[in-house]
């Protein structure tokens, strides 16, 4: 495994944590397929989310198509993962 | 944009200038006065000159019904800042409290004017100027008063406000884009917009122009998300709107929609906008202003009244600009970046808020 992928994998297990902490979800529950509105996710939780996110990757996420789009824990978690990956880059070049 | 803010993602807003605000606030009473009390005020002068008014009109059977969102944000912002930041060396403005309070803007009018009926300041997020028009005029249907001065004044671009509307992940650092593919969100505005509104009989006993007949008011509430927008509450709203004046979908020849141009309100305003006026609703002139005024919340209403009622007199839709290209979830053109004529007597105004409450407004071409 190369480092990129080894923080891949850290930052999707971090996003876990931040749905399951903002989201008040087992973390247990938050497996790749569940799907968001089953876990009774509601707006004021993606704001909460979102906020999280963007305090612990410094990365403004507005809640725009992509995000809506999101139907499973596993949508969410690789649309944000590819955010802050291009959020980092971007950093990395600037 | 604000340099106290340490970090600031949006760089996008509306603001009044500092000049103009200068302007309002020297022919006002700053002392005591928050500058979205001193919008208003300048707001519902202009009004009251336009209606041909005066100090002598008013009394005990009229009334104010000022919607606002923040209060006296730029207030409140200041002198948590002295208190906060700068260890409360700096002392609180003792008039932090009347500057504040969100119905300073509707008090400030009423002792202006002498205005000794009803005051009331509803504050009910991006519907409240809309609701206080609407409240404002079955004051007068009623026949409880004969005018009254209703409108919303905001005046939120300050660094706490700002910031605090940048947690919720709703604005855009683009542009906005009502209705268009590739929207990111809204973006915030301050201003002020107020109306007169009069029984028929007191407008023609003195001979006054009158703009437009008030014809209808919905008002609804979600009760299911506290920001999640709601189809059925939406198009309840205006079928409220067009049964309260007894009026058809086919008689409404333009809407201005609430229109925020975040993916959630563009999205549910459509569906319901394609509930109530069916099979028309593509042949339908509807637009959002936001991207050119901004989104003024406690003043949208007003401000988009304002806009709609020009577009019955002069019958021009205006456009939604900034639009790049159809959303196919959505499948509708919202007047996109040119204004386009028609031809009806009945426009309607919508303003859909966080706290699930809608509200919607329909003027009328009067006809002597």
């Amino acid at each position: 495994m190369s480092d990129a992928d080894g923080d891949l994998v850290e930052i999707e297990s971090q996003l876990l944590d931040i749905v399951a902490q903002e989201g008040m979800i087992d973390r247990g529950r938050l497996n790749k397929d569940a799907v968001l509105l089953d876990l009774d996710i509601q707006s004021a939780d993606y704001v909460m989310i979102l906020m999280a996110i963007e305090e612990k990757w410094g990365v403004y996420l507005p809640v725009d198509e992509d995000l809506t789009e999101a139907k499973t824990v596993g949508d969410l978690v690789e649309l944000v993962k590819g955010k802050i990956v291009e959020h980092k880059a971007k950093k990395a070049t600037a | 944009m604000f340099p106290t803010l340490k970090r600031q993602v949006i760089l996008e807003a509306a603001p009044i200038s500092g000049a103009d605000y200068q302007i309002a606030l020297s022919t006002t009473n700053p002392r005591f006065q928050d500058r979205v009390s001193a919008i208003a005020q300048i707001a519902a002068g202009e009004a009251i000159d336009q209606a041909g008014l005066g100090v002598a009109d008013f009394g005990e059977r009229c009334a104010v019904s000022i919607g606002a969102g923040f209060g006296g944000a730029q207030t409140m912002d200041e002198n948590y800042h002295r208190l906060l930041a700068e260890g409360g060396s700096r002392k609180i403005d003792p008039m932090c409290v009347p500057k504040i309070m969100t119905n300073a803007p509707a008090s400030w009018i009423a002792m202006k004017w002498g205005i000794k009926g009803p005051s009331y300041c509803i504050s009910t997020a991006c519907s409240s100027a809309s609701q206080s028009i609407g409240l404002g005029a079955m004051l007068v249907a009623s026949g409880t008063v004969d005018r009254c001065i209703a409108g919303g004044a905001e005046a939120l671009l300050v660094p706490g406000v700002f910031a605090s509307w940048e947690a919720m992940h709703v604005m855009t650092n683009d542009k906005c884009r009502p209705f268009s593919r590739n929207r990111t969100g809204m973006v915030l505005g301050d201003g002020a917009a107020m109306f007169v509104l009069e029984s028929l009989e007191s407008a023609l006993a003195r001979g006054s122009k009158i703009l437009a007949e008030f014809a209808g008011y919905g008002t609804t509430n979600d009760a299911g998300d506290l920001l999640r927008p709601d189809r059925d509450g939406a198009a309840r709203s205006m079928r409220m709107a067009l049964d309260h004046g007894r009026l058809e979908p086919t008689q409404i020849g333009y809407v201005n929609a609430h229109g925020t141009g975040t993916i959630a309100n563009d999205l549910n305003e459509t569906l319901a906008l394609r509930d109530v006026f069916g099979d028309r609703f593509a042949e339908m002139l509807i637009s959002s202003t936001k991207p050119i005024h901004g989104h003024a919340l406690g003043a949208g209403g007003a401000l988009e009244l304002l806009i709609t009622l020009k577009a019955l007199e002069e019958q021009i839709a205006p456009p939604t600009i900034n639009f790049i290209d159809v959303d196919p979830k959505l499948g509708f053109e919202p007047v996109p970046n040119v204004a386009r004529p028609f031809d009806a007597d009945v426009v309607l105004s919508n303003s859909f808020a966080f706290g699930g409450v809608n509200a919607s407004l329909a003027l009328k071409r009067y006809e002597a």
